[in-house]
């Protein structure tokens, strides 16, 4: 297990505003555990852009030729009938079905990736560092290198403690 | 561009292409860019009481918009006095009448038919006069009374609306295949004009942004101007595909013969009009960022533009001219090149008219300051 | 973010966050209320004279149903589609209104999403039945089976199979993954081991992490995406099952759009029958405001007013095609014999809701909630006339009949109330029914206590 400090702040401004006094000063934050999405985070980490859309798209387009292909192949070559008089690759018929597929392909792809990049899961049983941080609690966590002395420790601590944070803990 | 419409016009007289189609193009580009007219009214009026804020921004466009209601009135009643009624509708030569048409009667006559237009346009531009005054007042006068005036007139109008924008389209485009009807229609039609009004609204900021002006338009408010025109081209789509699909299912004569005359003689167009409404829009404008430029939203928005363009063609031309006379030609392409110039002459003056920025609506700040994560 | 202060807040009360919490898991902890158990045994009751009616009919068969050679389609085909139409409010609050960045959703659309899930349960269960051999419903599905059948995609009712399955499906995630992160907070604040196991079990280890929030957010945006088309498409499809028939008063072009639109319209009266109720029982009133209340009803307003546009719309065009038998047929509903059923649907889906012109009205509870019960009865008067009085006098005048259900039928209606009321009453016992996290993060521009410090 890593060593790492935890501090936390009680409103989302606040934070924020810390957040990009201790960037600053070289502090590395790994990671903010918040009640709810908090806006302007992910440019204070760092983080890109999700890219699970790209995931639904794929999904969605999957669904769209399963969908419209697996009814042309049943209308046309599996089991041709006739029914009302409607040509066998009744087109607008198909349109439908083909849309609920491709609704339903991009909607569970992307949220099963989700999960799967996320690492979350049924059962899954986290690291629960502070049980307030789905209450009220913004919590920050910065990793600390194996071989950080005392006094880099204590610097990070110092610079958390500036930027307004509470609660800094050392864990080990 | 006015006067390349009027050459096209007069080529169109004297080159013979036949009155039927010389009419037609005028209704057709008259009732485009009334619509274009009355989506921008539209746009405003339902944004004030739905109360949504960003779009204070650009409120402006769509009221300049509406000030061509008046305009396209005037001529759209100069072309039906003027011999273009009788030579579009075929309800009004009563040696074709036959029983159906006779039945409609008491709704297919010709002074019944001028009423509704009456109160259809002196009603449209009352409203779009008060709401302009209203919002304009609220800016100069900073009085927030006018807010309210402004919600009021709108929740008026969205109701009269409701009501004219089917009927009107009943009138001026069902009747023109008159044996035919849809319950669809009136939403169809609408649907198609909102899709290339809002286009219109993309079109005038990015000429206005080009020219230096509307300077407090970040990209949020171009992304949701974006989303919009995405969403409604996918809704239009919508009810393009189930009006057809009703239709096609249900294989009633009466109904398919509209369809059957379209996909005969104006087949390229016809699929063109679904491929280039829905695809261009659903493919180009699916990732974020294209909804966010202009780089790819204006070539999206000409396109849109153009395509429900074809859209009304559609619904007017194989009515009014039939499959061996129409055509697209100079006269059309002319014509339509005229109405855009007049359009833009009598907005643009609108324009010019009132700060781009309404600066003292309560809503502007808000407008101004928001970014969204989508 | 800046909000204009002539905007009301959508949250009362000065909270903070912590409070928040505390409020809104209220209603989970302790024992129930004796209003509670005694809604529960009402609405169980209910459900057993329906799964009284299930047995009659799954053992003698549907004759023990009202229906006869003309009027194939009767109670079943209409408590379906009102089930279904209920079940459009939820998906559309949730996405539909997060397109359109409306910040009131925060408080309802959880619970409204959950009266979808279980509204579309409810709807599903009347088609299942009227199969007659519940135990062969799966041949509805296309799979590879030694008959070498495949089912057959053109007819509306397979697409029905499609569109509610996919509907429910996408639902059911939608729902789950935004209920996770307040799993999570039920999770850390549960008092006993075994519920701290439970909902950690169901919280997916959800931690609240930054990048977890970031794609979450993505995801809700992406399901929202694709659910508001697929709201539409739902209740589409349901309107194909009649509009694609050449039936009098069932094939006409509208059908579509106007469904959809009755389907919001009685959607949302379901939403604030039960909100009504519940913000008082489980003291919520500081989080689904008057104002909430005054919102929906402006949506039943636009609904309600679209749906007689359609109304007009129809019977004019019917006049209009010159068609006698479309004529005849709008006649006959106005005037027939099922008159008092139309006549019930007009009154309560274009008249009353129209009161909501008035703001006083569209702010009183008391009045509010009449109508939407109100609503609720003309929407299922409208599915009845449009199946019941579109078929009961067809074109052969020697066929035609009436309708009366039989107590089979009226006993799979009410079991299938007292089943979404119990499912729904589990609910709000077993979740929070208001999402917490979603308006903890509206609460500093929306709460009452807006600051107005400009922030990025």
């Amino acid at each position: 297990m890593n060593k790492y400090i935890t501090a936390y702040y009680l409103d989302e401004e606040k934070l924020l505003k810390g957040l990009k006094q201790v960037k600053t000063k070289g502090v590395r934050v790994a990671d903010v555990l918040s009640p709810f999405p908090v806006h302007g985070i992910d440019k204070v980490l760092g983080l890109r852009r999700s890219r699970l859309t790209r995931v639904a798209f794929a999904g969605g387009a999957i669904g769209a030729i399963v969908g419209f292909g697996f009814q042309t192949w049943v209308f046309t070559s599996a089991y041709p009938i006739n029914f009302g008089g409607k040509p066998f690759f009744a087109a607008p018929s198909f349109i439908p079905v083909t849309f609920e597929t491709t609704v339903l392909f991009a909607a569970f792809s992307m949220v099963i990736a989700f999960f799967v990049v996320s690492k979350l899961g049924p059962g899954n049983k986290p690291v629960i560092h502070d049980e307030r941080v789905t209450d009220d609690r913004f919590l920050v966590i910065v990793d600390i290198p194996e071989n950080s002395s005392k006094e880099e420790i204590n610097e990070i601590e110092k610079a958390l403690h500036d930027a307004g944070a509470e609660g800094i803990n050392y864990k080990a | 561009m006015v006067s390349i419409g009027l050459i096209a016009l007069a080529y169109g007289f004297f080159a013979g292409l036949g009155g039927e189609r010389i009419s037609a193009n005028i209704l057709l580009n008259n009732y485009y860019f009334l619509g274009m007219g009355l989506i921008g009214l539209f746009f405003v009026a339902v944004h004030a009481i739905a109360e949504s804020g960003w779009q204070v921004s650009v409120q402006r466009i769509g009221e300049a918009m509406s000030t061509f209601i008046p305009v396209a009135g005037v001529l759209m009643l100069l072309f039906f006095a003027f011999g273009g009624l009788h030579s579009i509708y075929h309800w009004t030569h009563p040696e074709h009448m036959d029983e159906i048409l006779l039945n409609k009667a008491p709704y297919l006559n010709v002074p019944f038919f001028y009423i509704r237009f009456f109160i259809y346009f002196i009603v449209w531009s009352l409203l779009a006069w008060y709401i302009r005054k209203s919002s304009r007042n609220l800016d100069s006068l900073n009085d927030i009374s006018y807010f309210h005036k402004l919600r009021k007139f709108s929740a008026i109008f969205i109701v009269f609306y409701a009501i004219s924008s089917v009927m009107s389209s009943w009138d001026w485009l069902m009747s023109i295949d008159a044996h035919w009807f849809s319950t669809l229609y009136g939403w169809y039609v609408f649907m198609s004009m909102l899709a290339s009004g809002v286009a219109m609204i993309i079109i005038i900021l990015y000429i206005l942004k080009r020219n230096g002006y509307m300077t407090h338009i970040n990209n949020e408010h171009i992304h949701d101007l974006g989303k919009y025109l995405f969403g409604f081209s996918i809704f239009w789509a919508y009810l393009w595909f189930s009006q057809y699909m009703l239709i096609w299912y249900a294989n009633i004569p009466e109904e398919t013969v509209y369809y059957s005359e379209r996909m005969l003689h104006f087949k390229p167009l016809f699929i063109a009009n679904a491929i280039v409404n829905l695809a261009f829009p659903l493919l180009l404008l699916m990732t974020r960022n294209s909804k966010r430029v202009f780089w790819s939203l204006i070539p999206v928005a000409v396109i849109v533009f153009i395509g429900h363009w074809i859209d009304l063609y559609q619904l007017i031309m194989p009515g009014a001219v039939g499959g061996e006379k129409a055509g697209i030609g100079f006269l059309e392409i002319g014509l339509t090149i005229g109405y855009v110039g007049l359009f833009f002459l009598v907005v643009f003056y609108s324009l010019t008219k009132a700060p781009l920025a309404p600066k003292n609506h309560p809503f502007y700040k808000e407008s101004m300051d928001y970014h969204t994560n989508y | 973010m800046y909000v204009s202060p002539i905007r009301e807040p959508l949250i009362r009360g000065n909270k903070d966050y912590s409070q928040v919490t505390k409020d809104i898991l209220a209603p989970m902890a302790g024992t129930p209320s004796k209003y509670w158990y005694m809604g529960i045994a009402l609405a169980l009751s209910a459900a057993l004279f329906g799964a009284w009616a299930t047995y009659v009919t799954l053992f003698t068969g549907i004759g023990s149903w009202g229906l006869n050679k003309t009027i194939g389609w009767g109670w079943d085909i209409t408590n379906f589609v009102w089930w279904v139409g209920i079940g459009h409010a939820g998906t559309f609050i949730s996405a539909i209104l997060l397109l359109f960045r409306q910040r009131w959703r925060t408080s309802i659309n959880r619970s409204a999403e959950a009266m979808t899930l279980i509204a579309i349960a409810c709807a599903g269960f009347f088609p299942l039945i009227h199969m007659g051999r519940l135990a062969l419903a799966f041949f509805i599905f296309p799979y590879p089976n030694t008959r070498a059948l495949w089912v057959n995609f053109n007819s509306p009712l397979l697409w029905d199979v499609f569109a509610i399955s996919t509907y429910f499906a996408v639902s059911l995630i939608f729902w789950y993954v935004g209920l996770i992160p307040d799993i999570g907070t039920v999770r850390d604040k549960a008092t006993t081991k075994i519920k701290k196991a439970i909902y950690g079990f169901l919280s997916f280890g959800w931690t609240g992490s930054a990048k977890h929030w970031s794609r979450h957010e993505t995801v809700s945006l992406i399901l929202a995406g694709l659910a508001a088309p697929l709201v539409l498409s739902v209740h589409t499809i349901v309107s194909f099952d009649f509009a694609t028939s050449v039936i009098p008063g069932w094939h006409t072009t509208i059908f579509p759009p106007y469904f959809v639109s009755g389907a919001v319209f009685s959607g949302f009266a379901m939403v604030l029958t039960l909100l009504i109720v519940t913000r008082k029982a489980l003291n919520l009133e500081q989080y689904i405001t008057v104002n909430h209340i005054e919102s929906m009803n402006k949506i039943i307003i636009l609904t309600g007013s679209i749906v007689g546009i359609a109304y007009l719309t129809e019977f004019f065009i019917a006049w209009y095609s010159g068609n006698e038998y479309e004529m005849f047929t709008f006649v006959n509903r106005a005037f027939g014999p099922y008159a008092w059923a139309y006549w019930i649907m007009m009154t309560c889906n274009v008249i009353t809701p129209q009161l909501f012109w008035f703001k006083k009205i569209r702010r009183n509870i008391v009045l509010t909630f009449i109508i939407s019960i109100f609503v609720n009865i003309g929407m299922w008067f409208e599915r009845f006339v449009i199946v019941v009085s579109s078929l009961h006098r067809d074109y052969l005048p020697s066929s035609w009949s009436m309708y009366t259900p039989s107590v089979v039928e009226v006993g799979l209606f009410v079991g299938t109330l007292g089943l979404f009321f119990t499912l729904f009453l589990l609910f709000i016992r077993v979740f929070p029914v208001i999402a917490i996290a979603e308006v903890k993060s509206v609460l500093k521009t929306s709460g009452e206590n807006k600051n107005h410090s400009e922030h990025e």
